[in-house]
């Protein structure tokens, strides 16, 4: 599959598993669903950036930089919106940016091959 | 012994000095027994010496008076080849000899009191003192030995009048330091001797490479002389060189 | 006369013994060992300028049928051109009636001399000496010896197979003595495989096997049991697959699987005991590998590797942490392998895991 789709794909799981995960926390459990849905949605976003960057860029310790960069920013937002758990969202966060800015450039197929393939 | 046409490269085929022995010419039996003397008279008297444990002036006598009587009585022409290898054959008939002069009551008997050769004795005694002896049980390979240095150190006198007369100083020096001389446990390379004799490698590749095939030339020629047939002649061949020159031009 | 040492005597043999390529344009030097139907000599290209070895027949041949094997060997390797195939530069007969042909110079250490590596390393020395075989294979040629002794490491870690003396080219010479092309394509004078057996010995004495029934070509330590046996007319490529298990076997155990004196009940004795698995003799080599060198050895041909070039495959697989088809991996060995593979991401996933906890216990305050 293409980088993007890759990201896409990732992001989304990941975002899915990383909310589930304040089922952990009893004070914020019995906002799970809202968490979820929003964390899967940061995902998402922060999936298909580091994927297309993934396709445009090929070079690992980039992708690793711009996924955590990507990774800290949308958790940001979200910690900012919830006005609080700044340290509790962005840390996994920034992790999670991370590992899909490293599995898009090292997995996936690349640029070229998908434009033949799709030719 | 087989005149091998298209073999130019060889000088005219030495007569098998064994069959020569038998030659109604004298001169030839002469030159014959001469070969033949000269190759094995070394030999014979180390053995001598080794296993029979006779002392320097029997042995001295018992060397010259086997092969006064080898010749007297033409030894050499009852030699069968298919049966064995002339040296065996040689061996076989000096054991005899010392054997029975052993039984005369200590009576050495004299090559009919003129010496046929003047054998240097007293260099072979000095060799026996310099080497270490051999086992009792291994006299037959020492004969052996011996014979293969007999062989050889012939071949190389042969090898430097021959290089001499044909004006290859160098080429004979290179190769005596190269094959004899060298001390060390290695073989001097191509570059140290070319530094050693002020010549570039190639020349010593050349000369060195000349130098081996006259040398092979004339340890083939000298093997022909001391063996009866070609196919003795082979055999001893692959003995003393390693190599089967089984239906090969040589 | 002068009196010649022991040692000179010697080495004025060594110089009589040289052969005289007088009629070619090689330049002999000194000899570098023995082996096969011949000797091995250093020499120079006197044109070329260059250092070559060549091999030159001295064994007895009464028939010519030696000079002829020679010739075949010559120009079977010719045909074979690939590079870890030592490439032949000529072939020739000199004046003393001995075929000879040059070779290029290897320089570098024979397998069974070379110093121990890593076992990746050698794995993929291993993938090489499979690759040249898969190819002469291709070509319809089997090697029929191969043994450490035969293979040769270069100082830059290439790989060449050596010594084809006994190589035999596929639909050629099976109980019959055809003419004509052979699969390779060029034209090979159809050698019986009863020639094999009328001629003796092919190789020095410590190489080859003397067994009263029938002729053993090849090496004991090294060879497939239908070989051992003497039954020349079974030997398929995968008799060199059986043999390149067994310099896999050697490569890991730093020993050969069988023992290498060549009486004839020892050959027969070592086709019932079979060798003590590799993990036996060292237990840290992997499973995997095991598996694959216990596969191409196994006694009967049809539970081997088809071909030199599954072989190579399943080699490369291992390399590339994929699984190889000899071995079964278990869940947990799969896991392990992908593990191996992909380090880097399960640390990324532990330390989001960790920061999880961080996050948790911080919370819980």
């Amino acid at each position: 599959m293409s980088k993007p789709v890759l990201g896409l794909l990732l992001g989304g799981v990941l975002g899915i598993v990383d909310g589930l995960s304040a089922w952990f926390t009893p004070a914020v459990r019995a906002q799970l669903a809202g968490i979820v849905v929003g964390s899967t949605i940061k995902g998402l976003i922060a999936g298909i950036l580091i994927g297309v960057f993934a396709k445009k860029f090929n070079s690992l310790p980039l992708g690793i930089v711009f996924g955590l960069a990507v990774g800290l920013l949308l958790a940001f937002l979200v910690a900012f919106l919830q006005k609080g758990y700044y340290f509790e969202i962005m840390l996994p966060g920034a992790i999670l940016g991370l590992v899909v800015g490293f599995a898009t450039q090292k997995y996936g197929r690349p640029a070229v091959q998908t434009a033949a393939a799709n030719r | 012994m087989v005149d091998h046409p298209g073999s130019g490269r060889f000088p005219v085929t030495r007569l098998s000095a064994i069959i020569g022995t038998s030659s109604p010419n004298p001169e030839e039996r002469r030159r014959a027994f001469e070969a033949l003397v000269s190759a094995y008279w070394m030999p014979v008297y180390k053995y001598i010496r080794i296993k029979w444990n006779k002392p320097t002036e029997d042995a001295r006598d018992l060397t010259q008076g086997f092969f006064a009587e080898a010749i007297e009585k033409n030894f050499f022409a009852r030699f069968d080849p298919s049966k064995a290898k002339f040296r065996t054959f040689l061996r076989t008939c000096l054991d005899g000899f010392v054997a029975n002069e052993n039984k005369a009551a200590g009576r050495i008997k004299r090559g009919g009191g003129a010496t046929i050769l003047s054998l240097d004795f007293d260099g072979a005694e000095q060799q026996l003192r310099i080497a270490a002896p051999p086992a009792a049980n291994q006299t037959d390979e020492y004969f052996e030995k011996e014979w293969a240095r007999s062989v050889f150190s012939l071949a190389l006198e042969s090898f430097r009048a021959q290089m001499l007369a044909a004006g290859k100083q160098t080429h004979l020096r290179l190769f005596e330091r190269y094959a004899i001389n060298a001390e060390e446990e290695e073989k001097p390379s191509y570059k140290d001797l070319a530094s050693e004799f002020d010549l570039s490698v190639t020349d010593v590749t050349n000369y060195l490479a000349l130098a081996r095939r006259e040398f092979r030339r004339i340890v083939l020629e000298k093997l022909r002389e001391l063996t009866a047939t070609d196919e003795e002649y082979r055999r001893e061949a692959r003995a003393l060189l390693g190599v089967d020159l089984n239906g090969l031009a040589v | 006369m002068d009196w010649l040492s022991d040692k000179a005597v010697y080495r004025l043999r060594e110089e009589a013994d040289l052969p005289d390529l007088g009629g070619s344009k090689y330049m002999v030097l000194h000899k570098l060992g023995s082996g096969g139907m011949g000797a091995v000599y250093l020499a120079q290209d006197v044109d070329l300028g260059r250092k070559v070895a060549v091999k030159v027949m001295n064994i007895a041949d009464s028939t010519g049928a030696l000079a002829s094997r020679m010739m075949r060997e010559a120009r079977i390797v010719a045909l074979l051109e690939h590079p870890s195939i030592v490439p032949i530069h000529d072939v020739g007969v000199l004046e003393d009636g001995r075929v000879y042909y040059a070779m290029k110079l290897v320089q570098g250490a024979r397998l069974d001399q070379f110093a121990s590596g890593a076992p990746l390393d050698l794995l993929r020395i291993f993938q090489k000496i499979c690759e040249a075989v898969a190819f002469a294979h291709a070509r319809g040629v089997i090697h029929r010896d191969l043994k450490p002794e035969n293979i040769m490491v270069g100082p830059f870690g290439e790989v060449l197979v050596m010594d084809w003396g006994v190589a035999k080219v596929l639909g050629e010479g099976e109980g019959e003595s055809p003419r004509g092309p052979g699969k390779a394509g060029i034209e090979l004078q159809g050698f019986d495989d009863a020639d094999l057996t009328a001629t003796l010995p092919l190789a020095s004495g410590r190489e080859s096997g003397d067994t009263s029934s029938g002729m053993v070509i090849g090496t004991p330590a090294y060879m497939p049991p239908e070989q051992a046996l003497g039954k020349i007319e079974l030997l398929d490529p995968r008799s060199d697959v059986y043999a390149l298990g067994a310099v896999l076997y050697f490569l890991l155990t730093g020993r050969a699987p069988f023992d290498s004196t060549p009486t004839a009940d020892a050959v027969r004795e070592s086709t019932r005991k079979p060798p003590p698995r590799p993990r036996q003799i060292n237990s840290s080599i992997p499973r995997a590998i095991e598996a694959m060198c216990l596969k191409a050895m196994s006694e009967r041909r049809a539970d081997r590797y088809a071909s030199a070039e599954e072989v190579t495959i399943d080699v490369i697989k291992f390399l590339d942490g994929q699984p190889v088809s000899a071995y079964q991996e278990n869940v947990f060995e799969k896991a392990g392998r992908w593990l191996g593979r992909n380090r880097f991401i399960v640390l990324l996933i532990l330390t989001y895991l960790i920061a999880r906890l961080v996050v948790f216990f911080s919370m819980g305050r």
